[in-house]
């Protein structure tokens, strides 16, 4: 039997096959024990330990199993994987357990690895999803101390590794239990079990428990976003490098090229560090607008929630109320608009469900409140005979207070319209009338020109500097075209030519004498 | 000279909310600053005069104004351009509302229109003869004037988008969907769902109705809130349209009454042998406004102060009217007022609004006879009144 069970653990092992075994509570009872026993520094139990710890266990309505059930299981276990059996060379102090076959019986490797993912998976599906303001803390407190690290010429690296370890478990918790806490708040709100009382008695202390959460992220939050700063300032780099080389010193040397082997453990380890850190600056550091840190959306998330549950407290107690169910008489509301009569019918539900329609006034003046007040009427004066209300005449007679000189002013512009076209016209002719009078018969000296009006001269010493500033310096003559292409102007100095006089209606333009020809381009064409 | 500004202030605050008994931040910020402000005396004022209820937190006032179940017709819901709703708006404005209750904190509104499809194929609003589709472009315009006007109250607010888009079928629009503002829609204690009526002047009395108090001194106090609504909303309360109690209890108190309104709106009492009219010396306080400039203003007091001196009068004799003042304003007026059958445009408008006014009412029979309501005297041209005053003094 011995070699029975030995060779058992050599088969390969299968430590998740009880959960689905007959007996499976059994199974999973022990397996417990031992997994506890463990937690206590208890490598070796004999059956009747493991049956000691059952009963003890087993105050509640567990069913007891009898030794031989118990042997069978750990026989099966030892199978499976789970366990090892060893021979147990204890002393005895009986004739009967001397010829019983005697075992010791400890956690595999695989057993124990089984159990923790079973605990694991156990924890994870149960979680109420907490929330961690304790968690914020210690990562503040981490970062401090990480920062004190920083300023240090020489970081510790045994130190720094371990405040860098216990920063990323409680972060990794941290952020765990958040998300665990979303998917929570989901099935809070989703009360539509009907569950009143239970669901107001949650409320209040999860809205409670939020209200808190928020306060401590708004207040730890912004403490670790500026801590996390500060760090990146002081060069955080060069203390998750000294994190990863320590861990990696840890790794196994691969055959010869341990050098090699040391290098690449520490790239990963650094990679990884590096990778973490990124996760805590997103979670508290807000990457711009688009992209919110994690700790802004879960807060949104929280205040939404708060939010959602007043919503659904308020309508818990509307309908506990015997308030009438909303939607219901919304639906009632279509129906009967539906059915009214007509238009006018349909406007008096309206008014009377809604009540939102506005209030109703005449007007009154002040000269007519003065009159009636002059006259001091009796209430029983009919409105016949009591002053009217005193209206503008110009309204009475046009339909508006504003004095309209023409009856087409406002509404219609063909006037002005006309108006405006005229000035266009004239404005025109008088630019034509202009053009005339400047267009030389071929070259003219400047003194020759005569009297210019005011609109010729504003012409001409537009066409003047057009001229002007298109000869280049040195040059005496010059000839351009303006720039709308209609009139040609040709301008030379008179060597010798001394200054002239232009004579206008507006005063008198000095310069030295040029000979000028200007061609109205339009009127040859 | 504090209380002065006080005074004030509460009335700026309680002429807004009888204007727009639904007021958010978003739409009238200082208003509703204002309300808050004084939240405590416009409650107790509500309350003891009106018996209504007024409501106001960061985002929202409702003042939950109640209606007689009455036969005015002249409060439609109006969209944007100031055109009445229809049927098929109302009951899709209120389809709309039922999925909202359900709805998420978001909505589109392609999503809502789906839903108001789905809750609009319900066998009851079949049986009303009520179908609805978004074939058409006038339906899916109706479901955006019902979107914006859910928008102007503040039961949505745009967070993407343009309703244009979705008219053209080339975008969609996404809402949040404000709860506070919904819960606060239907005005009266009563959910329409829980009557049972099923007839329409049945239902729609059985929602008005209040609880008859069942002592002297609240039988008053109920009375006395009733008619100091209806000061409060209409244009002008005649005896003849109260019963005999409230008749009797206005004539008694109306100085008590009129003095109290005034001195919490500004408004000014009119008392007259006929009835009470609050007048507004501000000319704000209204949704229907007379005098009033351009053309529909112009005729609607032209044809004011026609029937002001002549009482009765039929429909035909008024259209001939407005034909002769249409030729000789026309060049005041604008296009097409001398078009042949325009008139009839005209005369609907004018009286419409001073059906609205409580000015005039239009006699039911064929043909039809319009007659002036004693109030419309206060719009005679001044001549004639001058001379009659000159008959009374006599």
């Amino acid at each position: 039997m011995v070699t029975d069970l030995a060779q058992a653990a050599h088969a390969v092992p299968q430590p998740f096959a009880h959960l689905s075994a007959p007996n499976a509570l059994l199974y999973r009872r022990v397996l417990r024990t031992f997994a506890r026993a463990k937690e206590r520094f208890i490598v070796h139990l004999r059956p009747e330990d493991v049956a000691a710890e059952l009963r003890r266990g087993s105050l509640e309505q567990q069913p007891t199993q009898t030794d031989e059930q118990l042997a069978q299981a750990l026989e099966k276990l030892v199978e499976w994987g789970n366990l090892h059996a060893d021979a147990d060379t204890g002393r005895v102090t009986s004739v009967e357990d001397f010829h019983r076959k005697r075992f010791l019986f400890q956690l595999t490797a695989a057993g124990q690895a089984a159990e923790q993912a079973i605990a694991f998976y156990e924890e994870a599906i149960g979680r109420r999803g907490a929330l961690q303001s304790v968690a914020l803390g210690d990562i503040a407190e981490q970062l401090q101390s990480l920062k004190a690290l920083a300023e240090t010429a020489d970081p510790d690296p045994g130190k720094t590794h371990l405040l860098l370890l216990t920063l990323a478990e409680r972060f990794s918790s941290l952020a765990d239990n958040a998300q665990a806490f979303m998917a929570s708040l989901r099935r809070a709100l989703d009360f539509s079990d009907g569950d009143v009382e239970g669901f107001v008695a949650y409320k209040e202390r999860l809205i409670d428990y939020i209200n808190r959460f928020i306060a401590d992220l708004a207040n730890s939050g912004a403490r670790i976003a500026a801590l996390l700063a500060e760090l990146e300032d002081r060069d955080h780099h060069r203390l998750l490098a000294l994190a990863a080389r320590r861990e990696a010193a840890d790794a196994v040397p691969e055959g010869a090229d341990a050098a090699a082997a040391y290098a690449r453990a520490e790239a990963a380890a650094s990679d990884s560090w590096e990778n973490r850190w990124r996760g805590l600056k997103d979670w508290f550091v807000s990457r711009d607008a688009g992209r919110p840190s994690q700790a802004r959306l879960l807060r949104q998330a929280a205040v939404t929630a708060i939010k959602q549950l007043i919503d659904a407290v308020g309508l818990l107690n509307e309908r506990r109320s015997g308030r009438s169910d909303r939607s219901a008489d919304f639906r009632a509301l279509a129906r009967w608009f539906a059915e009214a009569p007509d238009d006018a019918a349909a406007h008096r539900l309206w008014r009377v469900a809604f009540g939102l329609s506005p209030a109703r006034h005449l007007t009154v003046t002040a000269e007519t409140v003065a009159e009636w007040r002059q006259e001091d009427l009796a209430p029983a004066t009919p409105w016949q005979k009591a002053p009217p209300v005193r209206i503008s005449p110009q309204l009475r007679r046009t339909g508006s207070y504003e004095r309209r000189g023409k009856p087409n002013g406002v509404r219609d512009r063909s006037a002005a319209r006309r108006l405006l076209a005229e000035q266009a016209e004239r404005e025109a002719a008088e630019t034509a009338a202009a053009r005339a009078r400047l267009c030389t018969d071929g070259p003219a000296r400047l003194s020759e020109l005569d009297v210019l009006d005011p609109k010729a001269f504003r012409l001409f010493l537009g066409l003047l500097g057009d001229a002007l500033s298109a000869r280049f310096p040195g040059e005496s003559e010059v000839k351009v075209v303006t720039g709308d292409g209609s009139m040609e102007v040709r301008l030379s100095q008179v060597a010798g030519g001394g200054q002239v006089e232009i004579r206008t209606e507006d005063g008198v333009l000095t310069g030295p004498e040029h000979l000028i020809e200007i061609t109205d381009l339009m009127a040859a064409s | 000279m504090m209380r002065d500004e006080d005074v004030a202030q509460r009335r700026t605050a309680l002429r807004a909310l009888l204007a727009r008994p639904l007021l958010t931040a978003e739409s009238d910020p200082a208003t509703l600053v204002l309300i808050r402000r004084h939240i405590t005396e416009l409650r107790d004022w509500l309350n003891r005069e009106t018996g209504w209820r007024l409501q106001a937190d960061a985002e929202t006032a409702r003042l939950f104004k109640t209606a007689p179940a009455g036969s005015d017709a002249t409060y439609p819901a109006r969209g944007r351009v100031g055109e009445p709703f229809g049927r098929r708006r109302y009951v899709v404005l209120c389809l709309a509302l039922a999925v909202l209750e359900r709805a998420d904190a978001q909505t589109t509104l392609g999503r809502l229109a789906e839903e108001v499809l789905n809750a609009a194929a319900g066998p009851e609003l079949a049986e009303a003869g009520f179908t609805f589709g978004l074939d058409h472009r006038a339906e899916r315009s109706d479901l955006v004037a019902v979107v914006r006007a859910l928008l102007d109250w503040g039961v949505l607010r745009k967070v993407a988008g343009d309703e244009d888009a979705y008219l053209s079928a080339t975008g969609d629009v996404l809402y949040d969907v404000r709860r506070p503002v919904l819960a606060a829609l239907l005005t009266g204690a009563r959910g329409p769902s829980t009557v049972r009526a099923a007839l329409f002047e049945e239902r729609l009395s059985e929602l008005a109705a209040e609880s008859v108090p069942d002592t002297d001194d609240l039988r008053n106090q109920a009375m006395r809130r009733r008619l100091t609504r209806r000061l409060l909303e209409d244009p002008v309360v005649y005896y003849d349209d109260l019963d005999d109690a409230e008749r009797g209890y206005l004539v008694s108190q109306r100085h008590a009454i009129t003095r109290r309104i005034e001195e919490a709106t500004g408004l000014l009492p009119e008392i007259r042998a006929e009835g009470i009219a609050m007048v507004d010396p501000d000319d704000e306080l209204t949704d229907v406004r007379m005098p009033e400039q351009r053309t529909d203003g112009h005729v609607t007091l032209l044809v004011a102060e026609h029937l002001a001196t002549r009482g009765e009068v039929s429909l035909e004799e008024l259209h001939a009217f407005v034909r002769r003042a249409a030729e000789r304003h026309v060049p005041y007026w604008r296009k097409g007022v001398t078009a042949p059958g325009a008139e009839e445009e005209l005369l609907a408008v004018a009286l419409g609004k001073l059906t609205a006014l409580r000015l005039v009412e239009i006699l039911p029979g064929a043909p039809s006879r319009v007659r002036g309501r004693p109030a419309i005297a206060r719009y005679a041209i001044e001549e004639p009144t001058i001379r009659e005053r000159g008959q009374a003094s006599r």
